[in-house]
C-alpha cells in the first residue's frame, strides 16, 4: 500500500499530462479496493456484507453517470480557456 | 478490572455471532451513506476541475505535499495497526489489543496533528476562502474553488477521524476495561476498525484531488 502510495506521489512530478491524475485515480482505487477486501473484510462471512458494500458502489455510479448525462451532453463544458502560466514556476 | 467476562447476547438475537454480524452488517449501510456523502463532494471536486484546469493546476500548488504525504502514511499504518488490534482480540491476547488500540490512537492524533500544522500554514499563505483569501500572481478567481473544496473535505474528514479517535477511546476506557471485548466476541471492535479503515479509504481519494494536483 505504502509503494504504491510512493508511485501515486512520484507520478504527479512525472510529465505525464492527462494520464498522470488518470493513474493517481486508479492507483487510488486499487488502494481502497485492498482496503476494503483485506482490511474491512470484505472477504469472508457474513456474505450480507458483500450485497451493502456492492449497492454503495452502484448508488455511487448512478450518482455520477445521471449527473454526467448533463454536463456531458452540455456544448459549452468544459468552456475552452485560456492557459495561465504560472510565474512562481 | 476484569480482563474478560461471559457475555450474553441481547434478546432479540439467538447468538452472539448473529449480534456481531448485524453490527458489521449496519456500519456498513451507515458507510454506503457516508460513499454518498463523500462521493458527491469528489464528483463537484472533479466536474470544477474540468472546468478550471488550469486554475486548480495553479491554486492547487499551494497545498502542503509533505503534509499531505505523511498524513496519508500515518493512516495507512494505523489501518494495519487497527487490523492487528483485531487479530489480538481474536486470539485472546488482551494487552496486545491494547498496545495496538493505543497505537492507532496515536497514529490518529498525529494525523490531527500535522492537519492542525498544514491548517496553521494555510492561514498564513492567506488561502482561507471568505476569511483571508489572498489572490496570487498568476492565479484566476476560479483557484478559490479549489481551495473551498479543499477546506470543507479536509475539515469533514478531519471530523470523521475525530469521530473514529472517539469510539476508539470508548473501546479502551469502557468496552475493553469492562471486560466486554472477549476472543468470542469482539464485534464492537471491528465495527469501528470498519469504520477507521473506511475514513482512510476517503483520504486515499482526497489525497490525490488535493496534493498531487499540478505538480509537474
Amino acid at each position: 500500500m505504502l509503494l504504491m502510495a510512493g508511485m501515486s506521489l512520484l507520478t504527479a512530478f512525472l510529465r505525464m499530462g492527462v494520464w498522470a491524475p488518470v493513474l493517481e485515480f486508479t492507483i487510488a482505487a486499487l488502494q481502497v479496493a485492498i482496503l476494503f477486501i483485506l482490511f474491512m473484510r470484505l472477504k469472508g462471512p457474513p456474505s450480507l456484507r458483500w450485497v451493502f458494500a456492492a449497492s454503495g458502489f452502484f448508488w455511487l455510479l448512478f450518482l455520477y453517470g445521471l449527473s454526467m448525462t448533463d454536463y456531458a451532453t452540455r456544448h459549452s463544458w468544459p468552456t475552452q480557456r485560456v492557459e495561465i502560466e504560472n510565474p512562481r514556476d | 478490572m476484569p480482563s474478560s467476562r461471559t457475555i450474553a447476547p441481547e434478546i432479540q438475537y439467538a447468538s452472539l455471532a448473529q449480534q456481531g454480524e448485524t453490527a458489521q452488517i449496519g456500519m456498513w449501510v451507515f458507510l454506503v451513506n457516508e460513499t454518498l456523502f463523500f462521493g458527491a463532494l469528489i464528483f463537484t471536486y472533479f466536474l470544477y476541475r474540468l472546468s478550471y484546469p488550469s486554475e486548480f493546476a495553479v491554486a492547487a500548488k499551494d497545498a502542503v505535499l509533505w503534509c499531505g504525504s505523511t498524513n496519508l502514511v500515518l493512516l495507512l499504518t494505523s489501518s494495519l495497526t487497527m487490523v492487528l488490534a483485531i487479530n489480538a482480540a481474536a486470539q485472546g491476547r488482551r494487552s496486545e489489543m491494547v498496545a495496538w488500540l493505543i497505537a492507532t490512537l496515536a497514529l490518529g492524533f498525529l494525523f490531527l496533528g500535522f492537519k492542525g500544522y498544514e491548517y496553521f500554514e494555510d492561514v498564513r499563505d492567506k488561502v482561507v476562502p471568505g476569511l483571508n483569501f489572498e489572490m496570487k500572481p498568476g492565479e484566476a478567481p476560479a483557484g478559490e474553488l479549489f481551495w473551498v473544496f479543499y477546506w470543507v473535505a479536509t475539515g469533514l474528514h478531519a471530523v470523521h477521524l475525530s469521530i473514529g479517535i472517539g469510539l476508539i477511546l470508548y473501546m479502551l476506557l469502557w468496552r475493553i476495561r469492562r471486560g466486554e471485548i472477549t476472543p468470542t466476541y469482539y464485534a464492537p471492535l471491528e465495527v469501528v476498525a470498519i469504520y477507521w479503515s473506511f475514513v482512510d479509504a476517503v483520504w486515499l481519494f482526497l489525497y490525490p484531488c488535493i496534493y498531487l494536483v499540478g505538480r509537474s
